[in-house]
């Protein structure tokens, strides 16, 4: 135990979020560096007006490429985990508070003067990066609870399994149905729970579910011999199992979609930002 | 009640066995045990594991003997009903379905369970985005390319194999897809130049030179000679050392090269006059390192100013005007008497004769100043004062009277004025007595007539009469050489400073000019500056006063009589070539 006891010391036992690590040590340091950086900002004395190409330009500029190229880095960093003071979970909380501060920096590094140039894509696919990531915050820090309650304690391959466990039953009780009456059943038992796009996922919604459109054909049929309901009550079970595996998904797709923006951008943003400072000094 | 039980199992090689029982009795026990209802052959399982009861309404409930759970239709359970007759129990590797049969019977069919039932993989990569969205890294290297092509790669590789040509603003440029690279919109004055950045930017990785500015601009000056322009540099604060060494490393040129005061690419409209700190980094105390400068430190307008100084004529005869300071209240020579409160008095003569004058010689109730003096074409000064236009209704030239016509003086040419004046001379001698005549022969027109009368008083020329002391023409002018001392009116007092009597049409004359109470034309009526300073401050004045920089007044290039470089109506004519290289706007 004696080994356990030293790998303990100087690691919370207890769970603190990225956000608030160290008492928000890095939000205060994101802070400071942006109220230095707008006091700077007036009191420079910049002629004719503000401007990146002034030396308080190049100093908040070169601050900027160094954090950009820093905040890229934690795709290099998460994929090498270590612990102690450069923690990934530090890494992580320095990379969402220094990164919001860049929204100060950059601002003011451009003088608040945008066009239709590569310098101001450069500042619009920064600040793509910033907002998609503040939404990546919110939803990590609002939907893993309401992922866990959909679960159920339920695994993801349990809710396959259970899936494919009513859809065998489905196809044995289906066997007496006449023949429009299976192909219904056949028609949704051949339809992959899975293959749906972003939109379908993200919104939950499903228009064409044939799950749900035999249900509605047996709802429309007058009568209903003791096969028919026992067919339908399995296909209630499927409709309530698909609505949580769909619900995983668009939960899952919340919690990702963010991802596919963040990442492509910000590699969008370095190829923009060479560009920026590599044009800047060809048409020096 | 009764359970069917099929227990199905498969051979090596593939042939299915299938054994039928019927279990009696309304329960079923399932476990690793043989002495169950059906034996599980799985050590996953327990001996008792759980017991499966049919009610008499056709439920079946599902219940575990210890705490060991089962699968139901996927779910983990420690005990459940199923009411609607059908379930699929899993229990270690075995799946056992129930299934409702004829006769009230129940059908429990047993097999083991083939591997991954529920598909392939873990199943888990169907829930995430993953799944239905193509990857993020092909995503980033097309945006990164893209990019790269767009921004980097076309512009460099048309700017390095472009043609070099000299920089002509009437053509567009030959780097392609440049136009990203610009921060800004260019100057009115530049704006020809928006789609031609190599014009300016000759070389890449080089900043901006002089001669590429000098190029276009090939006509202007440079505000003071070398070395006395360097001499005069101020003094750099620590932090302008410091970019001033970083801009050395990088070879930027200057200290006072064209870009450190103009800077480009700050957005459309009027390029943005150089700030007062610029001129004042080496006016402000200039003394200190131009020793023997005869210009007075200056800074702030409104604080850090000296006082104007006139160049005037002080003396008869002098040839170069002499720079004075106006608080001195300096007196001038310009060869004029002209009292300026006579003039201007309410009631007095001069206002009484203007009023008899009236509208028809185009006089007010009063004299004002406009009587006299007429601005020139833009406005901004006057023109000289004319005698026979501007003195003439009052003070008439007209020296005689033949028939029905008068004679005028010609003004301002001593020779022609003699000349007019000898033929005055001329006039017949009137006789000696009048009302009596000679008889015969004396009589006038009889050939004994004589005329005995004295000459007029033409023994003495008339003109010389006229330019003596006493005469005519010293009312207005002083005698010297052969008639009078010339009149000048200076064009310009401030040569190096600009003022626009356009713009400050608002006050009245007399406002600044201080006429009405000057009694000589030996008065200087020049405003010093603070009566400029009742409106005008530097830079950083707030409203209402008028905030003046440095560059309202003064042009750092030499201009000479031309206002300092405004955009709108002088933006074309920054010393620029000449008219090939801009087209009129």
């Amino acid at each position: 135990m004696a080994t356990l006891a030293s790998e303990r010391q100087g690691r919370p036992t207890d769970h603190e979020s990225f956000l608030v690590h160290k008492r928000f040590r890095w939000l205060w340091v994101a802070l400071a560096l942006s109220v230095a950086a707008t006091a700077g900002y007036f009191l420079a004395d910049v002629k004719p007006r503000p401007n990146g190409g002034s030396w308080y330009g190049y100093v908040l500029g070169t601050v900027g490429l160094l954090l950009i190229v820093w905040l890229a880095l934690l795709g290099v960093r998460k994929r090498a985990m270590t612990e102690g003071r450069w923690s990934l979970k530090a890494w992580t909380s320095a990379h969402v508070y220094l990164g919001l501060s860049l929204t100060v920096i950059a601002t003011l590094h451009a003088g608040f003067q945008l066009g239709w140039n590569v310098h101001t894509l450069a500042y619009a696919l920064m600040m793509l990066v910033i907002a998609s990531g503040l939404y990546g915050i919110t939803v990590y820090a609002r939907l893993p609870e309401k992922l866990s309650n959909n679960r159920a304690e339920m695994s993801k391959r349990q809710m396959i399994e259970s899936l494919a466990a009513i859809d065998r039953q489905l196809d044995a009780a289906a066997q007496p149905l006449a023949r429009a009456e299976s192909d219904r059943v056949i028609a949704a038992l051949e339809q992959d729970a899975f293959r749906a796009g972003v939109i379908a996922r993200l919104a939950n919604a499903y228009r064409g579910c044939r799950t749900a459109r035999a249900l509605r054909g047996f709802s429309a049929d007058r009568e209903l011999d003791a096969h028919e309901t026992r067919v339908v009550a399995l296909l209630e079970k499927r409709a309530a199992q698909l609505a949580q595996i769909r619900r995983q998904m668009q939960l899952r797709a919340q919690l990702d979609v963010w991802l596919y923006l963040h990442i492509p951008a910000t590699v969008a943003l370095l190829g923009a930002l060479t560009a920026h400072v590599v044009s800047v000094f060809f048409y020096w | 009640m009764s359970f069917r039980i099929r227990q199905i199992d498969v051979t090596a090689t593939g042939r299915e066995i299938v054994r039928e029982r019927t279990a009696e009795g309304p329960a079923l026990s399932i476990g690793r045990s043989a002495e169950n209802t059906i034996a599980i052959p799985d050590l996953a399982v327990e001996q008792h594991h759980l017991t499966v009861t049919a009610d008499p309404s056709g439920a079946l409930v599902f219940e575990a003997a210890g705490n060991l759970g089962f699968t139901l239709d996927g779910r983990t359970r420690l005990n459940e009903t199923v009411t609607d007759g059908g379930a699929e129990l899993v229990i270690g590797a075995y799946r056992i379905d129930f299934a409702a049969g004829p006769d009230g019977e129940i059908e429990v069919t047993v097999r083991r369970r083939e591997e991954r039932e529920g598909g392939k993989g873990d199943g888990g990569h169907g829930f995430t985005l993953a799944s239905a969205l193509p990857a993020k890294r092909p995503l980033a290297w097309a945006l990164l390319g893209a990019i790269f092509l767009a921004f980097l790669i076309v512009p460099i590789w048309s700017n390095l194999t472009r043609e070099r040509v000299a920089p002509d603003p009437d053509k567009s440029g030959a780097v392609a897809m440049d136009a990203g690279w610009s921060t800004g919109a260019l100057s009115t004055a530049h704006a020809d130049l928006q789609d031609n950045c190599e014009a300016c930017h000759a070389q890449p990785f080089v900043a901006v030179r002089d001669d590429t500015c000098l190029s276009c601009h090939e006509k202007i000056g440079d505000h003071a000679a070398q070395p006395r322009l360097s001499l005069a540099r101020g003094p750099m604060s620590w932090g302008d050392a410091v970019q001033r060494d970083i801009a050395d490393v990088f070879h930027k040129p200057g200290a006072g090269a064209c870009t450190d005061c103009h800077t480009e690419h700050e957005g459309e409209g009027r390029m943005k006059p150089p700030a007062q700190q610029f001129c004042a980094d080496c006016h402000g105390t200039m003394d200190k390192r131009l020793t023997g400068t005869r210009l007075a430190n200056a800074g702030d307008f409104g604080a850090r100013h000296p006082g104007f100084q006139a160049a005037v004529l002080t003396a008869p005869g002098q040839a170069k005007p002499q720079r004075v300071p106006l608080s001195a209240r300096p007196k001038e020579f310009n060869g004029l008497k002209f009292p300026h409160d006579l003039h201007l008095r309410p009631g007095g003569g001069a206002a009484r004769m203007a009023a008899r004058l009236g509208s028809a010689a185009g006089y007010g109730g009063t004299m004002d100043c406009a009587d006299c003096h007429r601005p020139t074409a833009g406005g901004a000064r006057f023109k000289p004062v004319r005698m026979e236009q501007d003195c003439g209704s009052c003070h008439s030239l007209v020296f005689d009277r033949a028939g029905g016509n008068f004679r005028t003086l010609p003004h301002g040419d001593i020779g022609k004025m003699r000349a007019a004046l000898a033929g005055a001379d001329r006039a017949p001698r009137r006789p000696l007595a009048s009302g009596r005549r000679r008889p015969g022969d004396y009589a006038p027109g009889g050939i004994y007539y004589g005329n005995f009368a004295p000459p007029q008083r033409a023994s003495v020329p008339l003109a010389s009469r006229m330019l003596s002391v006493g005469g005519v023409c010293a009312e207005c002018h002083y005698p010297g050489g052969t008639g009078v001392q010339p009149v000048i009116q200076p064009k310009r007092y401030m040569a190096h400073g600009w003022f626009d009597h356009a713009d400050h049409k608002k006050p009245k004359c007399a406002t600044c000019h201080a006429a009405p109470r000057s009694s000589t034309s030996a008065d200087v009526l020049l405003p010093d500056i603070k009566t400029c300073r009742t409106c005008h401050l530097g830079e950083a004045a707030a409203k209402p006063k008028v905030a003046s920089s440095c560059a309202m007044c003064h042009s750092f290039h030499p201009r000479g009589s031309q206002p300092p470089a405004r955009m709108g109506a002088d933006r074309n004519k920054v010393a620029i070539k000449g008219p090939a290289i801009r087209k009129s706007p």
